[in-house]
């Protein structure tokens, strides 16, 4: 085909494909060049020989790797502490960003805002510095105050069920309200007259929540719900590591705690890129089939 | 933004992505200058030259920590220091010196980076032997032992001693450099508070119980009384666990202990399981600090102590007196009436005071096998080692940057001492500590840092520290894989031991141990130990 | 909002409970405004708690008057609007045409993708390709390298999707409107709520970003404020280390110059914040014209 059809689908939609040129570039040269790393998890990696002239070992890595008992552990807590965090820390900046909705008081809901938004700027090294404060079973800030109504103390740091409840409590704190925004943002996006409507009817104030708002913004908690839980598999490094500690690390040690102190730490590259290369392709099957579900059952689909 | 603004950043964008791509796949080169490759060999072999500088300026570069801790207006690659680097020993050997900057907190990160891309400057250096082994192993390290015959007489001279650590297989593959002030722990109690029970200073294990109980019937420091300070942290338990352990000759050393990055923790040894029983009884009657496992950077058990809080407190020998702010001076300015004493709290099964200290060694130089500058490197570290330059880079100049006191160089504290001196220590790498001939000297030295209310204690503290120490003896002559391998995890179950056996019911005590120490040799334990005796065997033939 | 002017119990109760919130929040803010201006000794002794103990301005006029702080401030919002404003055009380059369910190939590229945020080469392999691309030590390295985020890419792919109508776009098309005219004049003005949002996630993730910086630049001029802040924290933590090299380091730095300098990098970004705002709003606004 040499004559140019003015009616062909590439005719047409040339401009799409002439705006994803530069994203696949990117991606291609910063995210696939880069890959032939992963090589490494099948390697006795020496550094100075090279990612490529390291000897082959086939999956002896993987074997080691698997009949490590802490790496079994790692992956448990994984998902246990992404697991709590799903059901506790997911709606918690739905929730919030539902009472700033309705708050009154302009002045009173920006100022808030802001506010809420501190401790995401915060370094995870200063807050752990500020846990121990507020939670230490001997001197804390909170069990002074448990202490003066009779309650108390309780171990929030050193006994491993306790920890999981500083542990949650911590993530919503950290980030609640910094999640709140993107939600903040897909209500302003919500029609005003669907509101105006609903006063006229004399609607209360639950259920326009729940007939406009949370409907308004139904796709935004879908989607973000599904790279949650495509994430299941894959966790943030700092918290655990700088929250956890010596008595509780039976619940504390995750995948990337373990994966930096044997990777980085030891200087074991080739076993912590299997360990690493295993949670890809975990997280990869989780979020696949959490898209999947979510097309089956609500249309809603993210990629 | 228009269409046209789009477009025209658009463009740029693939300029640049091409451009990107086609540097992609050329050499990134450049850094050690256009020296043809295995020079580093012949010039090794060139004996004899080390005097002529050579012909073509060639470019020297040498790691140096950064702390984030740059006076004002000063960078760390281009300070008074690095200039006088360039000026006398860089410009007459027609060297250029570089330095390069490697983040403290992240050097073994960084490192093995730099290493993997052969981008690590050609003096290299870091305290972790662990890292320094696992170069060695894998063959990016360059073999010093000629060069340094060659063109380090100096350096030979002064390091002598500690240069034998950095032996690994008959090799020197590391500059090891040393270290003068040997004390490691010190410990200290209030005698107010021995005033108070009416008991005079302890000086055996069961004195020291006693008085602990003593101080805790009496409730000294408030509702919230620690009667022994304790943290997660070697300066807590190495003082305790050592002043139990009966086996002490090198043999038993060798085969019943394992080292965890500096530090040897005799696991298997007689008395271990004593002193881990003996840290249970004093947990169980609260007479040390329950919340201990959680305080790791010690920052805890500095608090408690300098509130006034703690009776009993042992710290890194040297981190107790200073100046105005010292921990000494903070506890008398905020309790009153409160005094310490510093003393020896332990004893072992022979009534003496043993107690661990360091070896003569500091951190680990080497060149890395890629760099072609190991005899600039060498003569670098030559130069260094003479009387004048060491005086110099650790002290500046009389009347500038330091003042003498008693025949002793200190450092003044003004503005321009800080400018030169900030960094002293990344850039004097061949000596941690200055050495003024004797013991006695360095202690009296490292006194007159001290506040004069402290002075005389500052001293006694440092002597007490080195009776009856002893040093780890020296490692074996090649690196243990398994050791370099755990060293991370081997702390972990160690303290995991540590917690459980302190924190168990005393019933529990025998069970809880046992399981905790099965667990550590599981993971890790036996694989050393087992390879220590393999070592060690080998070693004895 | 414009509702009911009764002031009822809900809304007292809505106050109230974000003002507890707001407070839980605030609080360790406080406690490191706290720690920047009191002096060294109620430190050590743990007494600053919410309020400025030996009240002391030091550390402030330590900081300010430290010019590598001041020029490292000025680089890092140069880097910051740079990096988010090219990003936020390569984020958008890649969303609107794979917000096109009909896009041939649309699957495919979303694959590819998708599959980087779980795969990745590892430091090592990075750290040679950006030294292949001769990158190390350019300001530029701390741009290209994390230009989009697969992450927000989705969530304006999802946005797109769900706010703009199909009829839009078929209505624009008829009025002779080509591909691009309709990205830039109807999709982004409806978007506004969105782009806000993602150019502020961008800008504070390159804010408070530093591990690029801390393997790739070595030339200080081009440390980003955030690295000297990690410095200087990381500075103190590892004593442990410090003390086994001896005398050699007594330049420790004071918590209270490590609080204020907290204070001053994260300021700015609040300052900034409630003006982006301003952007939902204005999302509102016209999401309410368009009818």
């Amino acid at each position: 085909m040499t004559k140019v059809n003015r009616n062909s689908y590439f005719y047409r939609n040339w401009p799409y494909y002439a705006m994803l040129v530069l994203p696949l570039a990117y991606f291609i040269t910063f995210k696939y060049l880069p890959i032939y790393g992963v090589t490494v998890a099948f390697k006795e990696y020496n550094v100075f020989k090279g990612i490529g002239a390291s000897e082959w070992v086939g999956l002896d890595v993987f074997k080691h790797i698997f009949s490590m008992e802490s790496f079994y552990t790692a992956l448990r807590n994984t998902f246990l502490l992404n697991g709590l965090d799903l059901i506790v820390g997911f709606p918690a900046p739905i929730v919030l960003a539902l009472l700033l909705n309705e708050a009154r008081f302009a002045l009173f809901k920006r100022i808030s805002q802001t506010m809420l938004y501190l401790p995401h700027f915060i370094s995870w090294v200063i807050i752990g510095g500020m846990v121990y404060q507020v939670f230490a079973t001997n001197y804390g800030v909170l069990n002074l105050l448990f202490a003066q109504v009779g309650l108390g103390p309780f171990p929030f740091l050193s006994d491993k069920n306790h920890w999981l409840v500083t542990y949650v409590s911590v993530g919503v704190w950290q980030s609640a309200g910094w999640g709140s925004i993107i939600y903040l943002a897909a209500m302003t996006g919500i029609n005003r007259e669907l509101y105006e409507a609903a006063d006229v009817d004399g609607a209360s104030r639950l259920r326009r929540i729940w007939h406009i708002t949370l409907p308004g913004i139904r796709t935004t908690i879908i989607v973000l719900l599904i790279l949650k839980i495509g994430d299941m598999a894959d966790i943030g490094f700092d918290r655990p590591y700088i929250i956890g500690n010596v008595m509780v690390r039976e619940y504390s040690d995750v995948l990337s705690t373990f994966i930096y102190r044997i990777g980085l730490q030891s200087g074991q590259f080739s076993n912590a890129t299997a360990v690493g290369l295993f949670q890809a392709v975990v997280g990869l099957v989780f979020i696949l089939s959490a898209n999947y579900i979510s097309k089956k059952t609500t249309d809603e689909s993210i990629l | 933004m228009n269409m046209k603004a789009l477009r025209k950043s658009g463009v740029s964008m693939i300029v640049l992505a091409l451009t990107a791509g086609l540097t992609f796949g050329c050499s990134g080169g450049g850094n050690n200058g256009a020296t043809p490759a295995g020079s580093a060999k012949t010039a090794g072999e060139a004996t004899g030259t080390q005097s002529n500088a050579p012909k073509e300026r060639v470019k020297l570069r040498v790691e140096v920590f950064d702390r984030g801790n740059a006076p004002d207006g000063i960078s760390i690659t281009n300070s008074q220091m690095t200039q006088y680097v360039q000026k006398n020993f860089g410009d007459p050997n027609n060297i250029d010196v570089e330095f390069v900057p490697v983040p403290r907190s992240e050097e073994i990160n960084q490192l093995n980076v730099l290493m993997a891309a052969g981008t690590a400057p050609d003096v290299i250096f870091t305290y972790n032997t662990g890292a320094a082994y696992n170069w060695a192993k894998q063959g990016g390290l360059m073999d010093l032992t000629e060069v340094l015959d060659q063109n380090g007489p100096n350096l030979k001279r002064y390091l002598e001693s500690s240069l034998k650590y950095g032996v690994f297989e008959g090799k020197q593959y590391s500059i090891v450099a040393r270290r003068v002030n040997l004390q490691k722990y010190s410990s200290f109690i209030r005698q107010d508070w021995l005033d108070a029970v009416g008991l005079p200073i302890p000086t055996t294990t069961e004195e020291t119980y006693e008085t602990l109980k003593a101080f805790k019937e009496k409730n000294l420091g408030g509702k919230r009384t620690i009667p022994l300070g304790f943290a997660l942290a070697p300066d807590s338990y190495e003082p305790i666990i050592w002043s139990f352990i009966k086996e002490q000759s090198d043999e038993d050393r060798y085969l019943k202990s394992v080292t965890i990055g500096s530090r040897e923790y005799p696991i298997l040894a007689d008395g271990h399981k004593d002193g881990m029983r003996f840290l249970n009884k004093l947990y169980q009657e609260g007479l040390l600090d329950p919340d201990f496992a959680l305080d790791k950077d010690k920052k805890k058990k500095d608090e408690n102590f300098v509130n006034g809080y703690t009776g009993l407190y042992s710290a890194d020998t040297g981190t107790t007196f200073g100046g105005e702010a010292s921990v000494a001076n903070t506890l008398e300015k905020n309790v009153s009436g409160a005094q310490i004493v510093p003393f020896l709290p332990w004893t072992d099964f022979e009534g003496k005071n043993r107690q661990p200290a360091y070896t003569p060694s500091g951190m680990h130089i080497m060149v890395p096998s890629f760099s072609e500058r190991a005899v600039e490197a060498i003569k670098y570290l030559d130069w260094m080692a003479q009387d004048e330059v060491i005086r110099y880079m650790a002290f500046g100049e009389e009347g500038v940057h330091h003042e003498l006191v008693e025949g002793y160089p200190v450092r003044n504290g003004s503005d321009e001492d800080t400018r030169l001196l900030f960094n002293t220590g990344d850039v004097l790498i061949i000596t941690n500590g200055i050495d003024f001939g004797s013991i006695d000297k360095n202690v009296e030295f490292m006194a007159l840092g001290v506040s004069d209310n402290h002075r005389e204690m500052a001293k006694t503290s440092r002597i007490y520290a080195d009776k009856d120490a002893v040093q780890q003896p020296i490692q074996f002559d090649k690196p243990l894989d398994s050791e370099a391998k755990h060293s991370v995890i081997m702390l972990e179950k160690y303290e995991e031991l540590l917690v459980k056996s302190t924190m168990a019911k005393p019933a529990d005590f025998d069970k809880v141990y046992d399981a905790a120490l099965k667990d550590f040799l599981d993971t890790a334990g036996n694989e050393v130990i087992a390879e220590r005796t393999a070592a060690y065997e080998a070693m004895k033939k | 909002m414009v509702r009911r002017s009764r002031f009822t119990l809900a809304d007292g109760m809505i106050v109230g409970v974000i003002s507890v919130c707001v407070i839980a929040c605030l609080a360790p803010f406080l406690h490191i405004a706290a720690v920047s201006l009191s002096s060294s000794g109620p430190i050590t002794s743990g007494k600053v708690t919410l309020y400025p103990v030996g009240l002391s301005f030091d550390a402030y006029t330590r900081v300010l008057s430290d010019l590598a702080m001041l020029r490292s401030l000025g680089f890092t919002v140069l880097l910051t609007a740079a990096f988010t404003a090219l990003a936020m055009l390569m984020t958008t380059m890649a969303a609107y045409p794979l917000s096109k369910a009909d896009l041939k190939g649309r699957s495919v590229f979303m694959y590819v993708i998708v599959f980087t945020m779980f795969f990745s080469g590892g430091l090592i392999p990075e750290y040679l390709l950006i030294k292949e691309l001769n990158l190390l030590d350019k300001a530029a390295v701390l741009v290209l390298p994390g230009l989009i985020s697969p992450f927000y890419m989705i969530i304006m792919i999802t946005f797109f999707r769900s706010t703009i109508p199909a009829s839009l776009h078929e209505a624009a098309e008829i009025d002779g409107c080509g591909k691009f005219g309709i990205l830039l004049r109807i999709v982004l003005p409806l978007s506004l709520p969105v782009l806000a949002t993602l150019s502020l996630f961008y800008a504070v993730g390159r804010w408070n970003g530093f591990r690029d910086a801390l393997f790739y630049i070595s030339n200080q001029n081009l440390y980003p404020l955030q690295l000297k802040l990690y410095q200087m924290v990381m500075n103190n933590l590892i004593s442990e280390v410090t003390l086994a090299e001896g005398a050699a380091v007594k330049e420790l730095i004071p918590e209270s110059l490590k609080a204020a300098s907290i204070m001053f990098a994260t300021l700015p970004i609040l300052i900034v914040y409630p003006w982006l705002q301003r952007y939902f709003v204005s999302g509102l606004t016209l999401g309410s014209v368009k009818g």
